[in-house]
């Protein structure tokens, strides 16, 4: 991460800014937001009753949203600190101190975390997991339909089979309404609207980081 | 309150399962509102111990 100097102070320390996300990541984040958003709009609003041709708009959404989660996956792996994401033992102490402070039974504080705390972890653990199931679920579904690129065959599996596979995407995808509305929510927070920031600019400033995060597990 | 949809084919026999109910998009929902809710509160209320405790130190 490099850090560099403002023109103009972003706040009442130094004006020093914190590079968090870079402008690849940002982009990343909110083309899988519209990505995701157009999906649910999709699934759910026909559910609902709001009736549109959405078969078109939903497999077109889904392809981009794999396509992002693979760049996104390679990208992790081959060129950012993927460690950074992984939880350990300590990110389970931490979270336990972080609820009891927050439900009054006092105790340690928790610890600064690096670059991500721990459930920021948890939560990226558990929306991969659902995004991983949707994406395998909606891609074996594509064989139902035809597109441009291929003619449906939907003999691939048996019909308990595909009942099977409907049921994790649709299990996958409303559980994934609960933990958008937790990541907006928590976007949206005033003590959290820094990370919001920096996901949209790119940076925190330098008190921020000092603040929030040991800078021996970050190295900004 | 289903978990699963089931349909039985045209030509009869038994039925067979096509997906999740969607039933359960409400519960979805409303575990998101109350995780939402109750952080909220948990949040307010540690907020408010604090400036308690800050007055009682200062």
């Amino acid at each position: 991460m490099d850090v560099s100097p403002t023109r103009k102070s972003q706040s009442a320390d130094t004006g020093e800014r914190v590079a968090r996300h870079h402008l690849l990541d940002r982009l990343y984040h909110w083309l899988m937001a519209v990505a995701t958003l157009v999906l649910m709009a999709s699934a759910f609003l026909p559910i609902l009753g709001v009736k549109f041709q959405w078969l078109e708009m939903h497999w077109m959404s889904g392809v981009l949203l794999a396509v992002l989660i693979a760049i996104h996956g390679v990208r992790a792996v081959l060129w950012q600190d993927w460690r950074a994401m992984m939880i350990g033992v300590d990110d389970g102490r931490e979270l336990c101190r972080s609820f009891a402070r927050a439900l009054g039974f006092g105790g340690a504080s928790p610890a600064l975390p690096g670059k991500y705390d721990a459930a920021q972890k948890f939560y990226h653990l558990g929306m991969a997991a659902l995004v991983l199931a949707v994406i395998a679920s909606g891609l074996l579904m594509l064989l139902k339909i035809d597109t441009p690129f291929w003619r449906r065959d939907p003999y691939w599996f048996s019909g308990a089979t595909w009942g099977i596979i409907y049921v994790v995407h649709g299990l996958a995808a409303m559980a994934m309404v609960t933990m958008l509305m937790i990541h907006v929510y928590f976007a949206l927070r005033p003590d959290e609207w820094y990370l919001t920031r920096s996901m949209l600019r790119g940076w925190i400033t330098r008190k921020e980081y000092s603040e929030h995060h040991d800078a021996a597990r970050w190295k900004a | 309150m289903q978990f699963f949809r089931y349909s039985k084919s045209i030509y009869g026999g038994q039925e067979q399962l096509v997906g999740a109910s969607w039933d359960l998009l409400p519960w979805f929902v409303a575990a998101g509102a109350a995780f939402i809710a109750l952080h909220a509160l948990a949040m307010a209320l540690a907020k408010a111990r604090a400036r308690k405790t800050q007055r009682q130190d200062g």
